[in-house]
């Protein structure tokens, strides 16, 4: 009853702000359209992952000469043939480059040697760029080496793998959504009470007989239902305006948005119930925000970090998000199939949503 | 048979060795404090004399550093939440949602006492016809003007038909004739039965008080009706007599009760302290006109509070200076 009434109160108070509004309604939309003009029309690089088994020089060489290559770039290094192939099965990277062990030793003994390219055949335009790309790097790599060596040299061997499709669009999508279900509830909500000590409606409030989870679930059901809407909107642009195909079952991508949303407004009121004014939420809701971003895995693969870079990626719920959004989206899983990331975002969500009671005082000093 | 023993409480409040600290700073030192059922109880003092913090430690907003609270027998803080269901509280700046309508507000802090449906939409529609807010209920509370923010502040604090109403420097920053109709609120809740703990300073309104306490850095260092207040800091009654003619100091024999000789257009003007004025004043009176002095006027002064603690305060400085 108490609860009902401060969800109520905070629906009005939002409908009558013109600020949150637009957040609500706007961030998602700009979001959207960026990432969709950005990586949804031209080609832009296509990402690689390369496999280096080699322990000398030269494979060095023709790395360096691959990343100069202006239509790719190395997103991800893989340790063995196997992995390379799986980064391109689940349509992280559009291929993979494998240098065998013993490549500088063949070389410089006169004999010749392969490289082995793992592509992505699904989409022909892409596989075709690799292609060609790889030829250029190959024979600049000869014309050095035949001078230096005699007889020997560097042949291409292809595998062709069919990946999921997956467009550059579509690989950056499950992020867009992250990044909108985190920012937009958690600064939006990031004010809820240090509004009302700022205001001083916190110390009427408290005189009343309202308890500290009327309070905080009060506000957190109310600022669901409006952010609900960004979920919404965020699935909707994706699929009906870009296009992006969802192979998994939209149901199961939305409880998965759902969970991630609620553990965003905890989060966001766990920084309002700490915070000494709205200026101070504000920015520390923009701050969390900055990690979630780097370790979320769809800019970096998470393997290419630093051991310790990796600990605090496992310890970020966006990275859990993104994995369990792509797998429903590109690899068609079921929540059946992504129990570990529902577990972490659901353990999430649930110290979010206790913790800020726990925390907030029910005084003025 | 069960047979109920209530006992009558005399004491809406109980406050014993009070004290807060913040940090070295002593914000509220020692203070002792009884309000009886039913009374309005003025607290006075200038800004930062520790007032708006006694309140709150009387709410259980904030937790003293010492001593022993009690609001109609519950301890403070340890059964806040009874004190909650019978204390009506206003804080010293406008705290209700200005973004929220005026109806909104009473309706939304109506449900958070547990009232609903008919009930809370009646309870809503008497006090705004008692506070003269009918005509804009539906306005949004920051547009209100001053005096209907300040009415409002009351009727939500009125809700829940509170035993007893705290109200921390309720007409601040209003104008004397709102403030005066203020009064006439809480006078008519007085009537009906409410206690009323009311901060103020302005000396002016205390005079609306049963009873007063003077609070300065931090102590109370006095209480009790404005007359009595009056009486203790003067040493008695205040009476002006106007004598005709040039009299000095000398020719009279009252130097012990005299306070102040001045003169006016040529006449002489006394000003004596009397123990009690009714009693003395005519026998003083018969003493004059037997030394044959004319008595042009004798009248009792009506002393303003302020007087008294400029005495009361410029007083301690000086002892304190010694």
């Amino acid at each position: 009853m108490r609860l009902m009434a401060v969800v109520v109160k905070e629906l009005i108070q939002l409908r009558r702000d013109p600020r949150s509004l637009v957040m609500i309604a706007m961030i998602p939309l700009i979001v959207m359209l960026l990432f969709g003009v950005g990586y949804g029309g031209g080609m832009g690089k296509i990402s690689i992952a390369v496999v280096n088994l080699d322990k000398g020089s030269l494979s060095w060489t023709v790395l360096d000469s691959i990343m100069k290559t202006p239509s790719v770039y190395v997103k991800a290094y893989a340790n063995s043939i196997e992995e390379g192939r799986e980064l391109v099965k689940e349509g992280i990277v559009s291929a993979a480059v494998v240098i065998p062990e013993g490549f500088t030793e063949e070389l410089m003994r006169g004999a010749s040697t392969q490289v082995l390219v793992i592509v992505d055949e699904s989409i022909t335009t892409i596989s075709s760029t690799i292609r060609n790309a790889m030829l250029a790097v190959t024979y600049k790599f000869q014309q050095e080496l035949v001078r230096s060596v005699q007889g020997s040299s560097v042949e291409l061997i292809y595998s062709s793998v069919y990946g999921p499709k997956v467009t550059n669009l579509e690989a950056f999508t499950p992020l867009v959504i992250g990044i909108v279900l985190q920012l937009v509830p958690t600064s939006l909500i990031s004010i809820a009470i240090c509004k009302e000590k700022e205001r001083g409606t916190f110390e009427q409030l408290i005189m009343s007989p309202i308890s500290r989870f009327d309070i905080i679930f009060g506000k957190l059901l109310a600022f669901f239902i409006a952010t609900i809407a960004d979920m919404l909107i965020t699935l909707m642009v994706a699929v009906w305006i870009f296009d992006v195909s969802m192979r998994g079952p939209l149901i199961d991508a939305m409880v998965v948005s759902t969970l991630f949303l609620l553990g965003s407004l905890g989060l966001g009121m766990l920084i309002s119930v700490l915070s000494r004014n709205q200026l101070q939420a504000n920015q520390a809701a923009i701050f969390i925000f900055i990690p979630a971003l780097l370790f979320s895995g769809a800019l970096m693969p998470i393997d290419m970090l630093s051991p310790s870079a990796r600990i605090l990626a496992n310890l970020t719920p966006m990275y859990y998000f993104v994995s369990a959004f792509r797998d429903i989206m590109i690899k068609g899983f079921g929540l059946w199939q992504i129990t570990w990331q529902l577990f972490a975002l659901s353990v999430y969500m649930m110290l979010m949503m206790v913790s800020a009671p726990l925390v907030l005082r029910l005084r003025v000093d | 048979m069960v047979l109920v023993i209530t006992r009558l409480m005399e004491y809406a409040i109980e406050i014993s060795g009070l004290t807060k600290k913040f940090g070295d700073f002593v914000a509220v030192d020692r203070l002792d404090l009884r309000v009886k059922v039913g009374e309005i109880f003025g607290f006075l003092g200038p800004n930062g004399a520790g007032k708006t913090t006694t309140i709150r430690m009387m709410c259980g907003l904030m937790r003293q550093t010492k001593g022993t609270i009690k609001i109609y027998g519950y301890s403070i803080p340890e059964e806040r939440s009874e004190l909650i269901k019978i204390t009506g509280y206003m804080a010293q700046r406008f705290s209700l949602y200005e973004d929220l309508s005026v109806y909104e507000n009473m309706e939304f802090f109506g449900k958070l006492y547990g009232l609903n449906g008919k009930n809370l939409e009646n309870r809503i529609i008497e006090l705004l016809e008692f506070l003269d807010l009918k005509d804009v209920k539906n306005r949004l509370a920051g547009r209100l003007s001053g005096g209907m923010k300040q009415r409002l502040a009351l009727g939500v604090a009125l809700i829940h038909r509170p035993k007893l109403l705290v109200l921390d420097e309720p007409t601040a920053g209003v104008d004397p004739p709102i403030r005066r109709a203020f009064w006439e609120y809480l006078r008519g809740l007085n009537k009906e039965g409410t206690t009323i703990l009311v901060t103020t300073h302005y000396m002016d309104e205390a005079e609306n008080c049963d009873r007063i306490g003077l609070m300065n850095r931090g102590r109370l260092i006095a209480e009790g009706t404005p007359r009595e207040l009056k009486k203790m800091v003067f040493g008695g009654d205040i009476v002006e007599i106007v004598l005709q003619g040039y009299v000095q100091e000398g020719a009279l024999n009252e130097t012990a009760s005299l306070k102040e000789l001045t003169y006016r257009d040529g006449d002489t003007v006394l000003r004596l302290v009397l123990k009690d004025a009714s009693k003395e004043l005519p026998a003083l009176l018969r003493r004059l006109d037997d030394i044959g002095l004319r008595v042009l006027s004798a009248e009792p002064i009506n002393v303003t509070l302020e007087e008294v603690f400029i005495e009361l305060v410029t007083g301690r400085v000086e002892k304190a200076a010694v």
